[in-house]
């Protein structure tokens, strides 16, 4: 039970919002590796 | 290599062998020795993580599957956050909250032994042969292009970690990780740098991108599209890379304990969460960074003459053959392109400053023809390696950086980067040991003793497991040679064929609470098992040629859909865990 009091984890919609932002990362690099990719080739 | 070579190589290994020595006070019990007592924090597990995935394949073969196909192979990476998310929404707070030692003791919590038997020895059986592989890879680079004995480098690649994986179980491992890893950090923006610094005057790091990106090398985004629509045999395109890069992603770091191993010593579960979060968001971008080293290598090259064929010994085995005198021309064909190539790319760049746009295409357009008749020859020399007359290794792609090190980095710089091979391996190996004893002795030995065993015994217990699965990796490693087209495909291959089997046992235990019967799992991974191969075997065969990251998927899918199938017949055995 101390494990569970000393584990700060936050409320799943805290989490929801680290999702989006490593989701939200990975669009955003895509994005740019297109843009790289056509403005070098 | 210099007396400032070697100081700095020996002076980098020693220092991580004491580093992992000093960093070795565990508790003396199997918590302290294999999950350094769940106290570890975010920032340690993520370079932990990072290290685990991160061998001494990644730092080599990157760099020349840049130079030889360009930056496509960092597509591979993009399913790595999507299968973090996953794994923070589903496996780790199941992992956590029952709190195991290894992945597949939750197994047994919610199916039954057998499934949990079953997978832990794919496990052990898949991670024990590719860890061998990891140990031998660097090790055929090494000693063929610095003539070291094979069997000594495959013996300090493999041997010298096992002093304090051993010693220090799970924290060693990670502390040292955290070293290895900003050393190769550092050896590689220097490495990375230096290569800029060595093109012509006058030549810079943008001129360096122009020039590869004309000759097809900045291709980071590819379709997979042809005339004849999505091409499945293309190993790495977005779709592959999305796909069945995160179906490989969600197996290695879900049910892989090497990976699963190193988050469960976090210190809590938020911690554990952030550390497999950041490493979602680093892994990309450092991929595409240790690539792009590749490609300015590649553009280094066309101001200076490349070897046609990277690894030296090879060359000497065609040149002892009845081929030589072909490859004698071949070289000097090469060389006349190289020559050729040098002129033009001088008037590439001058065009390039001046905005000069006609010229640039004119310029462009001779390169990208002397590139295509320098790649038919370098072609063509793979091919006559290959071949029976020779009978040797025509792919050297693992070479590549490795020989531009050689020739042209500093003294000091080139032990550096020698040094680098020896941590990266030694992280990864040290992890996957780690595990492979943790499974050896938490699924099997203590599963199936009589009497229950006392915590100094297990502790010492498990110290002998690492002994024996870092020996077994060293001969593994010596009897390996040439088992793939790549060393880095034969790793991720063999991956494949247990990866998304493994996978689909946890997909259906985490997602398919009706499915409660362990002996229809059991045997639906069996059958999975079967198919996977199937699938190999056509794709190898010619027959239905695939590329391997979708054997992942079908592995996985294949067992959700015969778990299915099979409850039918077998009774629920347990109800559901958690």
């Amino acid at each position: 039970m101390a494990a569970q009091h000393t584990d700060r984890t936050p409320s799943p919609d805290k989490w929801g919002l680290w999702y989006a932002l490593v989701l939200g990362v990975l669009v955003l690099l895509i994005g740019l590796f297109t843009l790289f990719t056509n403005y070098f080739s | 290599m210099t007396a400032a070579d070697w100081i700095v190589l020996v002076g980098s290994l020693v220092g991580i062998i004491a580093y992992g020595l000093y960093k070795s006070r565990t508790t003396h019990n199997l918590e302290g020795y294999f999950l350094s007592n769940r106290s570890l924090p975010w920032g340690l597990v993520l370079l932990s993580i990072v290290g685990t995935q991160a061998s001494a394949i990644t730092f080599l073969s990157a760099p020349g599957q840049a130079y030889t196909d360009g930056m496509r192979f960092v597509q591979y990476y993009f399913g790595q956050p999507l299968a973090m998310v996953v794994i923070c929404v589903a496996f780790v707070p199941m992992f956590s909250r029952l709190k195991v030692y290894t992945a597949y003791e939750y197994l047994e919590k919610r199916f039954d032994g057998k499934t949990r038997t079953l997978t832990s020895l794919l496990f052990l059986l898949q991670r024990g042969l590719s860890t061998g592989i990891s140990v031998f890879a660097p090790s055929i680079i090494l000693s063929s292009l610095l003539g070291w004995n094979i069997y000594w480098t495959n013996l300090f690649m493999g041997g010298l970690l096992i002093i304090y994986t051993m010693s220090g179980g799970a924290r060693a491992v990670a502390y040292t990780q955290q070293l290895q890893m900003i050393i190769i950090f550092a050896g590689m923006f220097l490495a990375g740098w230096m290569v800029v610094h060595k093109l012509p005057a006058g030549v810079g790091f943008t001129d360096a991108l122009h020039l590869s990106g004309k000759l097809g090398k900045l291709n980071v985004i590819t379709t997979g599209l042809d005339r004849r629509g999505f091409n499945w045999s293309d190993q790495y395109n977005l779709l592959s890379g999305l796909i069945g890069g995160f179906f490989l992603a969600l197996s290695y770091f879900g049910a892989d304990q090497s990976q699963v191993g190193r988050y469960l010593t976090a210190r809590s579960e938020r911690e554990s969460r952030i550390g497999l979060l950041m490493n979602g968001l680093v892994k990309v971008p450092m991929q595409f960074l240790i690539l792009l080293i590749g490609t300015l290598v590649f553009s280094f090259y066309q101001f200076n003459q490349a070897p046609v064929f990277f690894n030296q010994t090879q060359v000497e085995k065609i040149e002892r053959s009845p081929l030589a005198d072909s490859f004698r021309m071949a070289s000097q064909n090469y060389a006349r392109i190289g020559t050729q190539k040098r002129q033009v790319v001088q008037s590439f760049a001058r065009a390039l400053h001046q905005g000069d746009e006609q010229r640039l295409a004119a310029t462009t357009d001779t390169l990208r023809q002397l590139q295509q008749g320098a790649d038919s020859l370098r072609a063509r020399v793979r091919a006559w390696i290959n071949s029976p007359q020779v009978g040797g290794d025509g792919n050297d792609t693992n070479y590549i950086f490795l020989r531009f090190v050689l020739d042209y980095l500093p003294s000091g710089l080139v032990g550096l980067l020698i040094a680098i091979i020896f941590l990266a391996s030694w992280g990864s190996i040290a992890a996957a040991i780690n595990a492979l004893a943790s499974c050896s002795m938490i699924d099997f030995h203590r599963r199936f003793s009589q009497r229950p065993i006392a915590p100094r015994r297990e502790y010492a217990l498990s110290k002998w497991y690492t002994l024996g699965w870092g020996l077994f990796c060293i001969v593994v490693a010596m009897f390996t040679y040439n088992i793939g087209n790549s060393l880095i495909e034969a790793v991720n291959i063999l991956g494949s064929l247990f990866y998304g089997v493994i996978l689909g046992v946890f997909l259906v235990a985490l997602f398919w609470k009706r499915i409660r019967s362990g002996t229809a799992v059991f045997w639906a991974a069996l059958l999975g098992e079967l198919v996977v191969l199937l699938f190999f075997i056509l794709s190898r065969t010619g027959v239905l040629p695939i590329g391997f990251l979708w054997l992942n998927p079908i592995g996985a899918f294949s067992v959700m859909g015969f778990s299915w199938i099979l409850q039918h017949a077998f009774p629920p055995t347990k109800s559901p865990a958690g």
